[in-house]
């Protein structure tokens, strides 16, 4: 991984949560890897309220927390479409159509416009680099994050148009919780 | 999506020292019209941030995908830990980055409301509680945070508004009439001279200069806590290959 194992705390504040979380999370991963840096949340956050406005640290290390959640929650749904499909990798259009399943109807459009650009701009990136073009799952593996191969990427323009079949909101409300 | 908010009570008690506010007579609920038109102002300042993202994700250029709000090795290790979940795609991660933004700035905005509501400008862990609390889309977040923690709020109701003046920082003085109910916004009809592409009258919140803050990758001390860390997302991604200039 290109990121640095210990993240530095100090600039964003403890990452210690002080609430616990009731029956969730993915075992032994490490505290600072169960969240995303309360930095970049914060200043997302700042961009959502006025310039005037202060947001105190409970109110960051809580949406920190939902974030994570966030990212679970749509992840189960679209990992339990690829199952169901017998496909091994996610990609995009599995999430865009969790996402469509799970109420975040508001998501889809603002996203499949800033995924068919990522895609667009892979491709050139892949005709000007003229690297290997094998469809590679290797790609997948662990080194998801240092290549900028999107072949499967590529070869999901197709699934693109099929994910969007899927805009049938599915309301998950009752006892969904993170296994 | 008509995502039309649960019915909430608004009532909240005086401040401590018995200090009324005018026009607000103990902690009773807010009179229907006033509710009604509070609840047309946040459907419209969500409306606005919604079109805004359809226009902005149409902006978005291979820098945007270098420099992400958030660090992908990151988001790909929260993708991780759920044991069923085997391979993701390069682009899976990439994605998620944005709709985490997408995610944070929703949340956000809607929690804000919630502390506007209680004429505060400190954002607290009351106020996410209750936007989830009213947000059917956020019902997976109800055991992340309990809605227990709304008791907090009496204490932290710190009663700072003057009485008639108007509440919430509205633009112009003459939009905010004194008399009766304390106002939260200025008249639906008038347009706020900041944001010309439509009238959401609340504020002229950050999120369109959501470009800028991308591409000004550099300056991150704006809040005097840079965060190396934060960035190594985009070492993620290696630069674009010479020959693609």
């Amino acid at each position: 991984m290109a990121e640095a194992p210990a993240s530095p705390g100090g600039g964003g504040g403890s990452h210690e949560s002080g609430s616990p979380r009731g029956g969730g999370g993915g075992g032994s991963v490490r505290e600072q890897d169960r969240f995303l840096p309360i930095a970049n949340i914060s200043r997302i956050m700042k961009k959502a309220i006025p310039a005037n406005g202060k947001i105190a640290k409970d109110a960051k290390e809580t949406v920190q927390e939902c974030v994570s959640e966030f990212i679970s929650f749509i992840t189960s749904e679209a990992s339990d479409k690829c199952q169901r499909e017998k496909r091994k990798t996610i990609n995009g259009d599995d999430l865009l159509w969790a996402m469509a399943t799970l109420g975040f109807e508001d998501y889809i459009e603002p996203l499949k416009v800033y995924l068919q650009k990522y895609r667009e701009m892979e491709g050139d990136s892949k005709l000007t680099a003229k690297s290997s073009d094998g469809s590679i799952k290797k790609d997948a593996l662990g080194h998801v994050g240092a290549s900028s191969s999107a072949a499967e990427g590529m070869g999901q323009q197709g699934a693109y148009n099929q994910g969007m079949g899927y805009m049938q909101p599915q309301y998950h409300n009752g006892d969904i919780s993170n296994v | 999506m008509d995502n039309q908010p649960l019915p909430y009570s608004t009532g909240q008690p005086p401040a401590p020292g018995g200090a009324p506010v005018a026009g607000m007579p103990g902690a009773a609920g807010l009179p229907p019209v006033p509710h009604h038109h509070l609840l047309q102002q946040q459907q419209a300042q969500l409306q606005a941030f919604w079109a805004y993202q359809r226009q902005e994700a149409e902006r978005a250029s291979a820098s945007d995908f270098k420099n992400h709000q958030l660090p992908l090795a990151r988001i790909k290790k929260i993708m991780k830990a759920d044991e069923d979940v085997r391979m993701i795609s390069a682009e899976a991660p990439v994605l998620f980055a944005k709709a985490c933004e997408l995610f944070i700035l929703e949340l956000t905005i809607r929690s804000w409301l919630h502390a506007e509501e209680n004429k505060r400008r400190t954002l607290q862990r009351n106020d996410v509680a209750a936007a989830i609390a009213r947000t059917d889309v956020f019902d997976f977040l109800v055991d992340i945070v309990p809605r227990e923690e709304a008791k907090e709020e009496p204490g932290s109701a710190l009663g700072f508004a003057a009485p008639g003046t108007g509440v919430v920082g509205a633009g112009a003085p003459g939009g905010a009439p004194a008399a009766g109910m304390p106002y939260y916004y200025p008249p639906m009809g008038q347009p706020a001279p900041m944001m010309p592409a439509w009238h959401v009258p609340a504020w002229d919140p950050a999120w369109q200069q959501g470009a800028a803050d991308v591409d000004q990758s550099g300056s991150f001390s704006e809040e005097g806590q840079g965060f190396g860390a934060g960035h190594g997302g985009a070492a993620s991604f290696p630069p674009a290959p010479p020959t693609s200039e």
